[in-house]
């Protein structure tokens, strides 16, 4: 079975890019998986170009990973793409061209009015799958919402109402909740292996304003005392600040007692309405 | 605010590591850039592809991304960024911006083509029989055609009498 690394890369340094980036790997798209347990001992880039005739189910455990029709869209032979004229040669050699066609909707729902689709990934089920599914669930998710941003433009182009808008926030909502799963089992490991609460440092200061807040730090190539921007940045309160301090805090205090003041009476007034010698139970 | 509400995702990944000589390559895991691909409002070469991307995309950006996640082999790639009006004005007469976007012309690779279909084709509602929308459709029908004048009149309105 390759090995596949699901790495995207992104901001070469403009000023410093010298050479273009040369790492050969392929994102795993669920045709590829079942094709490699078929071809173990084809290379890479044949595993493009050849494709399984019968089409099988993936055996890994988990479901469809988009929501939604997925496995039609993954169909090798019945894509629209190929039976148009401008790809239909005699001697086709060039690679699998699913790529742009990967931004549009299954020709069948084209002109429809409305789009079945199914619910959003809650969390409870995203936390169950493994790190190499959430992944790749990612990539669905991000190409689905492509398509979808793509169809909205072009409804809006052509002045017509796109077929199910919801399924935009779906998409939104699952990648979301993604996001979230995925940073918690980032923050625990963090917390195992380092006991780093976040994985940004940072420190409690105080501004100008005598407002205490959290200072998140930035990466600097050069010390603060040579950062003549920094210096001007002043986290201390200035002496003439501080009565001005003194009074929102009393503020605060004074209406978080009259916030508890308040409760308390309500309840006296509610246990001299109803008292309790009167409870049914 | 007159800022463009990011969402927290967006926020956290603002912070890319500091460059300098000798660093590995930045690589994101998960990206969450969005392309829109759009009919070009202009006529097009047939190999080119128009797209919409967040502003804080690059042309090497948008090659690997394509490169990578949709397996489009492209050749060259050109940006700018189109500025929308901040004149129209609302019911308060405040000042309303239209928010910004780049474009991003993406020639491909291999003399592959590109034609942005026809993604709202008409297509003939076939009805079941005894439905409602059935009896719907046949009484607006039934409805224009009671409106249509006399055809026998060739045209000409019911102002000229007889």
């Amino acid at each position: 079975m390759c090995c596949c690394c699901w790495e995207y890369i992104v901001l070469s340094d403009r000023w410093r890019c010298t050479l273009p980036f040369i790492v050969s790997f392929d994102i795993v798209k669920m045709a590829a998986a079942v094709t490699s347990r078929l071809t173990a001992a084809v290379c890479r880039q044949f595993q493009r170009v050849v494709t399984v005739s019968s089409y099988t189910q993936p055996q890994c455990a988990t479901q469809a990973f988009s929501k939604f029709h997925s496995c039609q869209r993954r169909q090798t032979y019945d894509s629209w793409w190929f039976r148009s004229s401008m790809n239909n040669r005699a001697l086709h050699t060039s690679c699998v061209r699913r790529g742009l066609e990967e931004f549009f909707d299954l020709p069948e729902n084209w002109g429809e009015q409305t789009v079945k689709s199914g619910a959003p990934w809650t969390g409870k089920q995203l936390r169950v799958k493994s790190n190499e599914d959430l992944h790749k669930l990612w990539y669905v998710l991000l190409k689905e919402k492509n398509m979808l941003l793509t169809l909205e433009q072009e409804a809006k182009r052509q002045r017509l109402p796109m077929p199910s808008p919801e399924r935009l926030k779906k998409v939104e909502r699952s990648i979301k909740r993604l996001d979230t799963v995925v940073t918690e089992r980032e923050d625990s490991l963090r917390l195992l292996q380092t006991g780093q609460e976040r994985g940004r440092p940072g420190e409690w200061r105080r501004n100008v304003f005598g407002k205490t807040f959290w200072y998140r730090f930035k990466e600097h190539p050069i010390p603060w005392y040579l950062n003549s921007r920094y210096k001007r940045r002043r986290f201390f309160e200035p002496s003439h600040v501080a009565p001005y301090t003194r009074l929102s805090l009393e503020k605060y205090l004074r209406s978080k007692i009259r916030k508890e003041k308040r409760e308390k009476r309500n309840q006296k007034m509610l246990a001299a309405m109803f008292p309790k010698k009167t409870a049914l139970v | 605010s007159l800022n463009k509400q990011r969402t927290i995702l967006n926020q956290q990944r603002d912070q890319y590591p500091l460059y300098q000589l000798g660093n590995p390559q930045l690589r994101i895991f998960r990206p969450t850039f969005n392309l829109t691909l759009v009919r070009p409002g202009k006529e097009q070469p047939p190999d080119t592809v128009q797209y919409r991307i967040p502003m804080e995309m690059t042309k090497f950006d948008v090659r690997n991304y394509l490169e990578k996640i949709y397996s489009v082999p492209v050749a060259a790639v050109r940006t700018r960024i189109q500025y929308c009006t901040n004149k129209k004005r609302n019911h308060s007469n405040q000042r309303v911006k239209r928010p910004d976007y780049k474009v991003a012309y993406v020639q491909l690779a291999q003399q592959q083509t590109f034609q942005f279909p026809d993604i709202f084709p008409e297509k003939d509602k076939k009805y079941e029989a005894g439905s409602v929308e059935e009896m719907q459709e046949k009484f607006m029908e039934d409805e224009h055609q009671r409106q249509k004048s006399d055809p026998r009149r060739g045209g000409v309105t019911e102002w000229f009498g007889l």
